[in-house]
Order: C-alpha cells, then sequence, then structure tokens
C-alpha cells in the first residue's frame, strides 16, 4: 500500500551530482565515509574529487530526507584501531538512485536517437 | 532514520571492500611527512568550529578520519598542500550552508511552536509593534531634524554668522551689512559668507496679485551654499549694488506653474513687488532657501546708508578646507572687537556668534527631540520587560518540552538559541508592523504642527531609519529572550521531568525575574507620567498665561502696496484709510484697525529709548524697546486695555508728536508719578530724532514669546510714519476666518495691485507660537499613557499567572476557611508591593528625566509634589484594576479542585 504523503523516488529528481555518486556508491555494500570518497573517485577515475566537508554535508541531507541510513560504528577492516560509522542505503535510496539512473539512460538514449551521440548497439 | 547499535555485522561484500578502501600507503614515506600529517589534522579539526556544534558533534570525527586517510594518501608535500586547500575549499563552502540549514529548520520549529500559542505571539508582535513604531517615529523626527544631511554639498562645512547682545536681552540673531561688508573683507576662515532676510515677494500686476515666500539674498548667497541654477546664471555682484540692474531669480515651481516652464523667460523682464526685474536664472527643483522661499532677490544695499545698528539679516558662511568652526568663531570675534573700537558711537555691545549651520536652524526643537527620543526608548523598555515576561511564562509551560528535547541530545546552547531565534521571529514580525505603524503615523504627527515647515525638513523612512529600526527590534530581540534562555540552560533535566514539566522554570529564580520586570516597567512609566503630567500642566499653564490680549474673534492679514504706486507718506496713509473704512463697512466686523509690527507674538521691531530729564545713555547701554506703529482703534480691536489717557486719533502724527506707552515701560522710568505729558525719543541716543509726548499708557502685551513678559512697547501713530505693507486688525462677531474671503473683496475693490498674504486668525497666530509645547506635550502624554497601558498589561499578566500557580495554595486556604475578602487581599497585596517597589524606583527615574525637562516647562517645578502624587495615584488605581481580575479569579477557585489535585 502506498501512502500518498510517503515521499516518492520520483520527488528527489534530478538529483546533484555528488549525491547520485554517493548513491551509487553505496548501491553495492554499506561504506564509512572515507570508503565512499574513493570509490567515488576509482569510478570517475578522479573527475569527481569530494572533499571531506561537501561529503558530510551530503550524507546529513541524505540522512535527513532518508535515502541511506546509519550503521551502528565498527571497525575499519584496515585500520583495526579506528572505529567507523557505516552507511547504507534505505529501500527508498535505491529507488531513487534506479529513478536517477533510468532517467539519464533515458537521456542518453534521446542524445543517440537523435544522433548526437553514436548508437552503442551498432 | 538511525539504525546505531544494530546487531549485523558487515560481513561478505563489506570484507571486500577492504582493497578499495585502504589508504594507498606508500612502501617508502619520508618521516617529516608524517610529522606534517598529525599538525594538519590537528589544523582541520580547529578549523571545524566554523561547523554549527550540532554538526560538529554529529560528524566531526568522521571528517578528521576522512581528512587523516586523504593526508595519508599523499607522498610529497605540494600534495598535502592539495589536499589541504581541497579541504579548505570544502569547508568554506559547506559550513556557511549548514548554520544556514540549522537557522531554517530553527525558524521552521519557531513558526510552529508560535502556531502553537497564537494569543501569546500575537500580543507579543503587538506590543513591539507599538514600542518599535514609537521610536521608529521619534527617531524619524530626530532623523529629519539632526541626522538627515541638509541638502547641500558638504553641508557640515556651512556655519551660521549670528550677531547677538546678549546683556540687552536682545534675542534677534541679525547681521548688520556694514559688520557683514567688514567680516567678509577681512576673515581669512571662511571661503565665503552672504546674508538673507526672509520676505515675501508679489509676482505680477495682474488681478491675481500673489505673494510667494521670498528672499533678499547678497550675491554670494548661491555660491556659499554650492548650488548652481537649473537655467541661466546666479546673481552677479553688480546686480547686489544699489544702483545696480534690477535681477530676480525664480525656483522651479514658480517657473513651471507661473511661467508654463518657459525656458525663454531668461533674460526677460517680469514684474515683482511692482518693478520691473529681468530674471537672470531659475534654481533647480526643490531648492529653498531659507525656509520655503522660491523668489530671490538681491538685497542691493548701500553700506554707507545702512547703520550698524539695524540687525536685519541672517548670516550664513561656508569655512575654508580643514578650518574648524571654533578657529572661524574666534577671527570673527576679533573682528567685532575691532569694528567696536573704529564704530563706538554706534556700538551696541553685541558679540559675534560662528556655529554649525544645522544647529541654528534646529536648536529650539533639539532638546525637545532628544527628550522625546528618550521618552520613547523607555515606552520601549516598558514593552521588552511585558514580552520579556510573556515569554518567561510561555517558557515556563514549555519547560517539559525543552527537557524532552535536551534528554533528546540538543544541547543547552542550542534550546537557548531556539529561544533566542523565536524572540528574533517575533522581533522581525513586531519590526515590520512597527514600521508600517510609524510610515501612517507620522504624516498624522505631522498634521499637528499648524505651521509650514522649512522644505528641507523630510521626516520620511529612509535607509538610516530602516537600519534603526532594523538595530532597534534586533536588540529588543536578544533584550527579550536573555531571561528565559538564562532559565532554559540552568534548567535541570530530570527534575523537570519528574516535576511533569512545571520544574526550574517556575522556580523562585523565575519569579524573582518576572518581578523585578514588572518592578522595572512600573518605574518607567511612572517617570514617564510625570514627565507627561508637567508637559501636559505646562502647556495648560502656557494656554491660561496673562497675553495681555483678546485673542479670539480676530482676524489678521497683511497687505502690500506697490512701491511705484504708493510712493509718498501722503498716499499711503491715504490708502489705509481706505481699506480701513472699505473693511469696517462689511457685515459682522465689530471694528478695525491697521498697525505695523502690531501683531503680538508674530512681529517685532526694536529701536533705542531715551526719557527726557534720565540721562544720556550710549547705544550699548540705551534699552531695545518694541515699536508698534498703529491706527486709533488699535487697542479695543485687539483688547488690550488703555488703563491710562487716550487713544490716537487720526490728527495724531501729522499736528503733533504722541505716544502711547505700555505699562512696563511705565513703572520703569516713572515708578511714582503719571507718564502723561512726559517726553521720550527714539533711535541712537546721539540722533537728535524729535520728543514724543506721552498720550496714554496701554496694558503690557506678551508680543514675543508667550512663556515670558513681553519687551516693554511704545506705540505710535500711523499717521507720523508710513510704510509699504502694513497688518489690517479686524474684531469681528463669529468666526474670524468666516470673514477673510470678504476681506479680501473689499481690498481687491480699493485698489486690485494691492497683495494679501498671511491671513490668519489671531488665534492661529497664537497656535503658530505655541505649538512646539503642545506639540511635545501631547507625544509626551500619549507615550505616558502607552507606558501606563502597557505596564497595566505586565501587571496582569504577571498577576494572572501567579494565581494560576497558587491555585492549590488559594484553594486550600478557601477549604480551610478563608472569606473571599482575605484571598482577593493576597492577589492585590501582591500587586500592591510590586507597584509600591516601581513607585519608588520610578519616582527617582522621574527626578532625572523631568530635570532634562526642565527648560521646557512653563510655571510648572519639575519636582511639582501635586503632579508627582497625582500620577502615583493613577498608577495604583490602574494596577489595583489591572489585577483585580486575577483577584477574583483567585475567590473564585474551587477548594474541591485543589484537594481533588493533591
Amino acid at each position: 500500500m502506498v501512502d500518498v504523503d510517503d515521499p516518492q523516488p520520483e520527488d528527489f529528481l534530478p538529483l546533484h551530482r555528488d549525491t547520485f555518486q554517493i548513491l551509487v556508491a553505496l548501491a553495492d555494500r554499506d561504506r564509512h565515509g572515507y570508503s565512499i570518497l574513493r570509490d567515488v573517485e576509482a569510478r570517475t577515475e578522479g573527475r569527481v574529487r569530494l572533499s571531506p566537508s561537501t561529503l558530510y554535508a551530503s550524507i546529513r541531507r541524505l540522512l535527513e530526507s532518508g535515502l541511506i541510513a546509519e550503521l551502528a560504528e565498527r571497525p575499519d577492516p584496515e585500520h583495526d584501531d579506528e572505529r567507523r560509522r557505516y552507511y547504507r542505503l534505505t529501500p527508498l535510496g535505491r529507488g531513487v538512485a534506479m529513478a536517477e539512473a533510468r532517467r539519464l539512460e533515458r537521456l542518453l538514449a534521446d542524445a543517440r536517437a537523435s544522433g548526437l551521440l553514436p548508437d552503442a548497439s551498432r | 532514520m538511525t539504525l546505531r547499535g544494530e546487531s549485523r555485522r558487515p560481513g561478505g561484500k563489506t570484507g571486500e571492500a577492504g582493497s578499495v578502501v585502504r589508504p594507498r600507503v606508500p612502501a617508502r614515506r619520508p618521516a617529516y611527512l608524517g610529522r606534517m600529517e598529525r599538525w594538519c589534522v590537528r589544523a582541520f579539526r580547529s578549523l571545524l568550529l566554523a561547523y554549527p556544534p550540532e554538526f560538529r558533534a554529529a560528524y566531526g570525527r568522521e571528517l578528521c578520519l576522512v581528512f587523516a586517510d586523504r593526508c595519508r594518501e599523499r607522498t610529497t608535500w605540494p600534495g598535502l598542500v592539495a589536499v589541504w586547500l581541497q579541504a579548505l575549499g570544502g569547508l568554506a563552502l559547506a559550513a556557511p550552508q549548514e548554520h544556514y540549514h540549522m537557522i531554517v529548520q530553527d525558524l521552521r520549529y519557531a513558526c510552529r511552536m508560535l502556531r502553537k500559542s497564537p494569543v501569546t505571539a500575537a500580543v507579543t508582535v503587538a506590543v513591539l509593534a507599538l514600542g518599535i513604531g514609537a521610536t521608529t517615529v521619534a527617531f524619524s523626527l530626530a532623523n529629519g531634524l539632526l541626522l538627515r544631511p541638509l541638502p547641500y554639498p558638504h553641508p557640515e562645512s556651512l556655519v551660521a554668522v549670528d550677531e547677538s547682545a546678549p546683556q540687552r536681552n536682545d534675542p534677534s540673531k541679525g547681521v548688520a551689512f556694514p559688520n557683514y561688508e567688514d567680516f567678509r573683507a577681512r576673515n581669512h576662515t571662511l571661503a565665503g559668507i552672504a546674508l538673507y532676510d526672509s520676505d515675501r515677494a508679489t509676482l505680477a500686476g495682474s488681478a491675481d496679485a500673489v505673494r510667494i515666500p521670498s528672499a533678499d539674498v547678497s550675491a554670494g548667497l548661491f555660491p556659499v551654499l554650492g548650488v548652481r541654477p537649473l537655467l541661466g546664471r546666479t546673481f552677479l555682484p553688480e546686480e547686489d549694488t544699489p544702483r545696480g540692474p534690477a535681477a530676480v531669480l525664480l525656483g522651479e515651481r514658480v517657473w513651471r506653474e507661473r511661467f508654463a516652464a518657459d525656458s525663454s523667460l531668461v533674460g526677460r523682464s517680469i514684474r515683482v513687488n511692482g518693478a520691473a526685474k529681468t530674471v537672470v536664472g531659475v534654481m533647480p527643483a526643490g531648492f529653498h532657501f531659507p525656509d520655503q522661499a522660491e523668489v530671490w532677490l538681491p538685497l542691493r544695499m548701500d553700506a554707507k546708508l545702512s547703520p550698524r545698528t539695524d540687525h536685519n539679516y541672517l548670516g550664513i558662511g561656508r569655512l575654508r578646507p580643514g578650518v574648524e568652526v571654533a578657529q572661524a568663531d574666534q577671527e570673527l570675534k576679533a573682528t567685532m572687537r575691532q569694528i567696536a573700537r573704529e564704530n563706538p558711537l554706534t556700538y551696541e555691545g553685541q558679540t559675534v556668534n560662528v556655529l554649525p549651520f544645522r544647529l541654528q536652524i534646529t536648536s529650539s526643537y533639539r532638546t525637545a527631540v532628544l527628550t522625546l527620543l528618550g521618552a520613547v526608548l523607555c515606552v520601549l523598555l516598558i514593552a521588552c520587560a511585558n514580552i520579556a515576561n510573556l515569554l518567561l511564562v510561555q517558557a515556563a509551560d514549555r519547560s517539559r518540552e525543552i527537557a524532552v528535547r535536551g534528554a533528546l541530545g540538543a544541547s543547552r546552547g542550542r534550546v537557548a538559541r531556539q529561544l533566542v531565534i523565536e524572540s528574533l521571529l517575533l522581533g522581525g514580525v513586531g519590526a515590520a508592523a512597527g514600521l508600517a505603524l510609524a510610515a501612517a503615523g507620522t504624516p498624522l504627527l505631522l498634521a499637528l504642527i499648524p505651521i509650514e515647515l522649512p522644505r528641507w525638513m523630510h521626516f520620511g523612512v529612509d535607509l538610516r531609519v530602516l537600519l534603526f529600526t532594523a538595530g532597534i527590534s534586533m536588540a529588543t530581540s536578544l533584550l527579550v529572550s536573555l531571561a528565559p534562555a538564562h532559565l532554559c540552560s540552568r534548567l535541570s533535566l530530570t527534575e523537570t521531568l519528574k516535576e511533569g514539566g512545571r520544574g526550574g522554570m517556575t522556580g523562585r529564580r523565575s519569579e524573582r525575574i518576572r518581578h523585578a520586570l514588572v518592578v522595572g516597567e512600573v518605574a518607567l512609566s511612572v517617570s514617564l507620567l510625570v514627565a507627561g503630567g508637567l508637559m501636559a500642566r505646562s502647556f495648560l499653564a502656557l494656554h491660561q498665561a496673562p497675553a495681555g490680549f483678546d485673542a479670539r474673534h480676530v482676524l489678521t492679514l497683511r497687505v502690500w502696496a506697490p512701491r511705484v504706486k504708493y510712493d509718498n507718506p501722503e498716499k499711503r496713509r491715504d490708502l489705509v484709510r481706505r481699506e480701513r473704512a472699505e473693511v469696517a463697512g462689511l457685515p459682522g466686523v465689530v471694528s478695525v484697525a491697521a498697525a505695523v509690527s502690531g501683531i503680538p507674538l508674530a512681529d517685532a521691531w526694536g529701536r533705542s529709548l531715551t526719557v527726557e530729564g534720565s540721562p544720556l545713555l550710549s547705544l550699548r547701554e540705551a534699552p531695545m524697546i518694541n515699536h508698534v506703529v498703529a491706527t486709533p482703534g488699535y487697542f479695543k480691536t485687539l483688547g488690550v486695555p488703555l488703563v491710562a489717557g487716550r487713544d490716537f486719533t487720526e490728527a495724531d502724527g501729522t499736528a503733533a508728536l504722541v505716544t502711547i506707552v505700555d505699562q512696563d515701560l511705565a513703572r520703569r522710568y516713572w515708578p511714582n508719578a503719571s507718564p502723561l505729558g512726559k517726553h521720550v525719543r527714539f533711535g541712537p541716543p546721539e540722533d537728535d530724532e524729535p520728543w514724543h509726548t506721552v498720550v496714554g499708557v496701554a496694558g503690557a502685551v506678551r508680543n514675543q514669546t508667550l512663556q515670558l513678559p513681553g519687551r516693554a512697547t511704545v506705540y505710535l501713530a500711523h499717521g507720523e510714519i508710513s510704510f509699504q505693507s502694513v497688518s489690517l486688525i479686524l474684531r469681528t462677531a463669529g468666526d474670524p476666518l468666516h470673514s477673510a474671503a470678504a476681506v479680501r473683496n473689499r481690498i481687491a475693490r480699493v485698489d486690485r495691485d494691492l497683495a494679501v498674504s498671511e491671513v490668519r486668525s489671531l488665534e492661529q497666530v497664537v497656535e503658530g507660537a505655541i505649538w512646539q509645547p503642545r506639540f511635545f506635550a501631547a507625544l509626551f502624554v500619549a507615550f505616558a499613557a502607552l507606558a501606563l497601558l502597557l505596564a497595566a498589561v505586565g501587571l496582569y499578566g504577571v498577576m494572572s499567572y501567579a494565581v494560576s500557580r497558587r491555585r492549590r495554595e488559594l484553594g486550600l486556604r478557601a477549604a480551610l476557611g478563608a472569606s473571599p475578602g482575605v484571598l482577593r487581599g493576597l492577589v492585590l497585596g501582591q500587586a500592591l508591593r510590586l507597584s509600591l517597589a516601581g513607585l519608588a524606583v520610578g519616582g527617582v527615574f522621574a527626578v532625572a528625566l523631568t530635570r532634562a525637562l526642565a527648560s521646557q516647562l512653563y510655571e510648572v517645578q519639575p519636582t511639582d509634589p501635586g503632579t508627582y502624587g497625582a500620577m502615583a495615584a493613577l498608577l495604583l488605581a490602574v494596577a489595583i484594576a489591572a489585577s483585580s481580575l486575577p483577584a477574583s479569579q483567585a475567590v473564585r477557585s474551587d477548594p474541591m479542585d485543589a484537594l481533588r489535585e493533591e
């Protein structure tokens, strides 16, 4: 049952670039802050470099709008002495990320259909 | 949503993250980099102070960890610097955003809270709007008069040049023309100095001869003011000489309305005061100097022919760059001493003063406006105390909510900030409403001023007023939230939650603050009440001052005869006779007279007096006597009693030289004899003026101000001296202003070229002379009433809150047999104790406040016991009225309710 007052994924679109990247980073596993940064950087081959401040401002917003959730603090597997906070995508967050991805996909398709980009299938 | 404490261990996928997440720590990393890194992290941690405390608490540690990871990736010091710069940039962007976010959240929460208690919010906003509105109005007045720059370039270097003779009790400020010439020639501190004198000019000789405010000015006036003409030029020095070409300058409005903005007018000739003058230029729109003048004529004075004893003009100068007012003052004073040595016979013992120009033109308002501003700030303080009390009570009701927020992790600072934001929100809304009140109220207030204000005065809302209002409302909001915020930060969570939400806030400490606030309110309103009462009494006394004339049913007007047509005394005397006869024939006119400088409080003409038989005095010692030239019937028309001798006759002045003196003069010179038949003469003592015989003694008239006895006066017959313009004075049976139109018609019947101006009832003249005391008395009374109302509201609020808190105790007392009278007495007693404490403190305030008012008071002592007593009684009565409602609530408390709650 869908409550009309519950936020729908489409309500959040379009997403800010950084926000989308963070959601994508959390799509395959729970991560702590630094792990998100590194993942975004690796996937975008360094084109998107988030500063720690920007990252946590986005995390605060995503937490407040319920797109991600905070897990218990636990040790970083690489730094056993340091406990870190992990974040996980909520079902709503996953929905939003998918909706954004589909939106981008449609844009891409439009660009291909108009010949702006070469058709990938050909 | 927080899933903290969730039991699921990271497993599976999370484990694989390790290779991705591990900071790429290089194999060989110089040791100094490690030291640098530690230093960087420490510095970054302290930079986090830029964030709101809440954000810092939630994410500060994580931020530092991530930053440290970032640093660890780097193997060279430039790399480390790059990390630093990136972090710094991010911080500069994110920290303000977080603050903004926090404030928006607080505001949203504040709006929700205000919606929950709409009555408190509405009362607070209304009280604030009144307080801020009143303050803004008073500040607009002060701004318009004292702060807003005068509409001339570099107004700060303009100075007024006044001559005054303090020891001769001569308040006139005029500069004598020959003295001006000397000042101009001998000074090195002024870049320019000029003379001016207000007048009225008749434009065109057509059917509608109109008198327009004008000024006679020396050619240097416009360069001194630094104002350039819109068209043409200003006066040339040769136009300001006795035989120079006749020139006139017009104001933009006159040029537009009377000459259809015809730009070919410059260079053409128009008729001004019956003579042809060439328009040399048009001054820009909005330029009026002095006051309302918009036609300017050159002085064309001859220094040789104008005596040093005629102080007819006002002086204005502009300081040379870098020169202080005091330097110019000293230099001109030295010049004045030289002039006195060079011209001992005409020296009247006067000195010259150079003072900032604005100071001169605002001197009569200054004290009143500043006192008013002080009074209005008192009203605002009372409003603040009121609101602080309301917020305290509200905060007490909210103790539980606040405690719960604290338990949920909101810091005390956060809760206090929330309260401050709420009151800032209230303050903002109150300021907006107050500004609207002020914008609407200022014109109403100005409508109370019966005189035409000088055109440079503007009292509108400008940037300075806006900033003032913003500042004052901000300060107000912070002030009113101090007490609740302070109490909240001391709130004990467990106590409050245990006590069911009415803990700390309702304790003795909070009660003491509330009581102190009420005492302060009462004290401030008492001092305002006393000030208002004194001003009102002073005004009433002024209204009943022994003026010496009867202002009711008297119409006055000035009639100006063109010089070309009426060029000798005989023609002028005949004209005035015809005017009087024509007007006397009107129905409803009881008597008519004509006079020169004969309208009390409006005109003054001073000359020296020599009494036959008394020692010849030098000019500086000879008394300055007021001169009035009058036709027969003058005393009867004005209602001035003739106490001895006779009135003038038509033959006086031509056949024999006679004079009528007033009682003051008679008492001074002939204390033990009748003045009738004695001889006096006028003008400088050495001049051989003819002797005049005293034929009558008139009652003394307050001719300069209503506050003080007037200058001793002599009356001369109109048959002896005639002027181009006379005042007609009519006593009518009904409203004098109803006759004005008919009188104008009759004057036009005598000669269409006669210009009529200044048509006023004598009551209007009196009104114009005492509007200031009335205006400020009215304002003081209004503010005092507002203060009383606010204090009553405050007292009511505190008492009803006290009753609601003591309900249990009062109910128990009722159950134990206390009579309604005893219960009522309990509440009223507390209210009275607070009010009496307020009265005691307020009495001390009042003494200080009214001392500042002393100069504004007429025939009332600043410590008048009657006023103090009456105002104290009024306040106590209001206090009892305000607390009687809570008292009856106390009486109605049901013992059963109280016992059930137990």
